[in-house]
């Protein structure tokens, strides 16, 4: 019987490169998750050995918390934050 | 050489001796390669959750790099729980597993699973390789990787036909990083100097960087009160007067008091879990916080650090403790505080004497501690005995002390003492477990007979699950739900099933003889310890409650009588 409300979710862009190696996108995707955001957007784009991976994320959680954790993956370089913005969303 | 011999001679290159296996299908190209080789000595497990848990033992124990084998499918599933244990504890680990021919990757073959997809969450990195000639310099990166930084376990999962493809790549040279460059100082000396109540509080990251002998050094040149996680016990050695013990849910009264006042809090090593801090929000309330740690993904996660130096815990302690031989801190009233709370809040309950009294727990781990030499490795699982041992046993270095920290496997003592056994052939090992635990990997009592090993097993039989029991007793109005295993075997004649000897004592009298038999005995020996059903864990902080709110047995009947937790 929650009454819906407004709720502020920022919203982030994040940049990686990224080797393609085998489950790359999963092992990408498992953290982001894992850490407490969820993707509203990704691109990726294949040059190479190498991924360029653009992502939207949504998340309560620091975002630099997250950055730190994508940075100790072996296979992800250049990690950058771009534009953080507040996305109104409704919740139940 | 085919993709196998690389895998047996990136061993040899690395000095890797001993890896503990299962054979199967998918790998049986690494076991026949085994076959003809002379520098590997495999140690056979009876499930593949001992042998990840076994070379997890074996890291710990010997500070190097444990190798587990198994093959596609189940083998690879069942060293799931294994490696998620290295991975939680930041344990140095080269996984291995076969996989299913690459062409049938992905067809549902017989004994196929994803095992790349499935284990990415509990790695540092893995691979699945697809050319034999990847293999060598797979092999050299994964090696290096699993020990380098902050270590964990990495996985290679390799197809059989890779296994049987001659490669002829060689594996590229290593070059050394060299010492790393110290971080600036000068602002954590000028804290440290400036702190009227600075406390120490050490973690697993002192024995993972090898930094044993250096934070010795400046514990006792700095002469800080300390305290120490679960996986920081025995950094500051069982003779230390400045350390408090145990923090944390089930630590000391005085190390929580010491956190609760301290003004200035040195982390070295450890990642503030919610075991040790209890409420964040009410932990260290007063304190301004220094975290040394290898890992920049720790530093400022659960708790905002005031000063944060990410870096090799050798080259930043070596580095301080020079700076304070040369003007030592002026904290003479906090440590003769400390002191005090340790001698009134430490764990130095009065033994009961009366000789025919049902035996305790910390009892029972006092007297142990007493008797087995100063280089004897304790393996615990997971329950009550495992505080016990955290508690009560003096430990003077932190790989004597096996224990699962962040995943609390149980089921993880036997095999892991198996591992720490192989790393210190000449020394004691004991594994302390629960009879809940110890039933978890009881089939490699196997093993132990299989190769004669000397390690001793010590079972305090409580007959149900005890830390269950135990938070059911406080925290759920005392309504106990599974928790009884009062249809246990006979675990005498069980052991003596797999021709390993076995006592059985009850009584207070009995423990030293007890200890004292295992201990004389030439060969494994287990030692069936009864305890009371009743036996609590003092003192006890409620999961997710403040650490200044710790229940000890005083409380106890109050809490089980009124407390109700939904």
């Amino acid at each position: 019987m929650n009454p819906q409300r407004q709720t502020d979710t920022p919203s982030y862009t994040l940049t990686c490169q990224m080797s393609h190696e085998a489950a790359a996108l999963e092992r990408l995707c498992q953290v982001v998750r894992i850490r407490g955001f969820r993707i509203a957007r990704m691109a990726v784009e294949s040059a190479g050995d190498e991924l360029a991976i653009a992502l939207t994320l949504e998340g309560t959680r620091p975002i630099n918390m997250l950055k730190s954790q994508l940075e100790k993956l072996h296979t992800v370089g250049d990690v950058v934050l771009g534009v953080h913005e507040m996305k109104q969303t409704k919740t139940a | 050489m085919n993709g196998a011999q690389h895998i047996l001679d990136a061993f040899h290159r690395h000095d890797i001796r001993t890896v503990f296996g299962y054979p199967g299908g998918c790998i049986m190209p690494l076991y026949d390669a085994l076959v003809d080789d002379v520098g590997t000595e495999h140690v056979l497990c009876r499930h593949e959750q001992g042998c990840a848990l076994a070379a997890d033992g074996y890291a710990r124990a010997g500070g190097k790099l444990g190798v587990c084998i198994a093959t596609s499918g189940p083998g690879a599933t069942n060293l799931i729980t294994g490696v998620a244990n290295a991975h939680r504890d930041s344990i140095p680990m080269l996984v291995i597993t076969g996989q299913v021919p690459s062409g049938l990757i992905g067809t549902d073959a017989f004994q196929e699973t994803d095992v790349l997809g499935m284990t990415l969450g509990i790695v540092k990195h893995s691979y699945l390789v697809d050319s034999a000639d990847d293999l060598p310099a797979i092999m050299e990166e994964a090696i290096h990787l699993a020990q380098s930084g902050r270590p964990g376990p990495v996985w290679i999962d390799i197809p059989k036909d890779i296994l049987l493809t001659e490669a002829h790549a060689q594996a590229p040279t290593r070059t050394g990083s060299g010492p790393t460059d110290c971080p600036n100082l000068s602002e954590a000396l000028t804290m440290l100097r400036a702190a009227r109540k600075p406390l120490l509080y050490s973690g697993g990251g002192v024995s993972l960087a090898h930094a044993e002998a250096r934070f010795r050094a400046f514990a006792e040149t700095s002469a800080l009160p300390g305290v120490v996680t679960l996986k920081g016990i025995g950094n500051a050695g069982k003779h230390s007067d400045q350390n408090l013990g145990m923090l944390g849910m089930h630590g000391s009264r005085a190390a929580n008091r010491a956190v609760d006042e301290c003004d200035l809090l040195l982390v070295v090593g450890a990642r503030l879990d919610d075991r040790a801090t209890g409420k964040l929000d009410t932990f260290a309330p007063n304190a301004r916080m220094i975290h040394i740690d290898a890992d920049a993904a720790e530093i400022n996660k659960l708790r905002p650090a005031d000063l944060a130096i990410r870096g090799d815990l050798n080259t930043i302690l070596a580095a301080l403790t020079r700076e304070l031989e040369t003007e030592p801190l002026a904290i003479a009233d906090w440590q003769k505080q400390c002191r005090t709370w340790n001698t009134t809040g430490g764990f130095n309950a009065a033994d009961n004497e009366e000789p025919l009294a049902p035996i305790t727990g910390p009892a029972f781990v006092r007297q142990l501690s007493r008797i087995a030499p100063d280089d004897t490795v304790i393996a615990c699982d997971v329950g009550q005995h495992q505080m016990w041992v955290a508690q009560h046993y003096q430990f003077n270095h932190p790989r004597h002390h096996l224990s699962s920290g962040g995943l609390g496997t149980m089921g993880f003592g036997l095999p892991a003492a198996i591992g720490a056994q192989f790393a210190n052939r000449g020394s004691t090992v004991i594994n302390v477990a629960g009879d809940g635990s110890f039933m978890m990997n009881a089939q490699e009592l196997a093993t132990i007979r299989r190769y004669r090993l000397p390690l001793k097993m010590i079972i305090l039989d409580n007959q149900c699950l005890g830390m269950v029991r135990q938070q059911q007793e406080l925290f759920y109005n005392n309504r106990e739900s599974q928790i009884d295993l009062d249809d246990n075997p006979d675990f005498v004649a069980m052991a003596r099933a797999f021709d390993i000897p076995a006592l059985h004592i009850e009584r207070t009298d009995q423990i030293r003889r007890g200890i004292e038999t295992i201990l004389a005995y030439d060969g494994p020996m287990l030692l069936h310890v009864a305890i009371a059903r009743e036996d609590n864990v003092w003192p006890i902080v409620k999961p997710g409650a403040s650490n200044r709110d710790m229940i000890d047995e005083s409380q106890r009947t109050a809490k089980s009588s009124k407390e109700h937790v939904a």
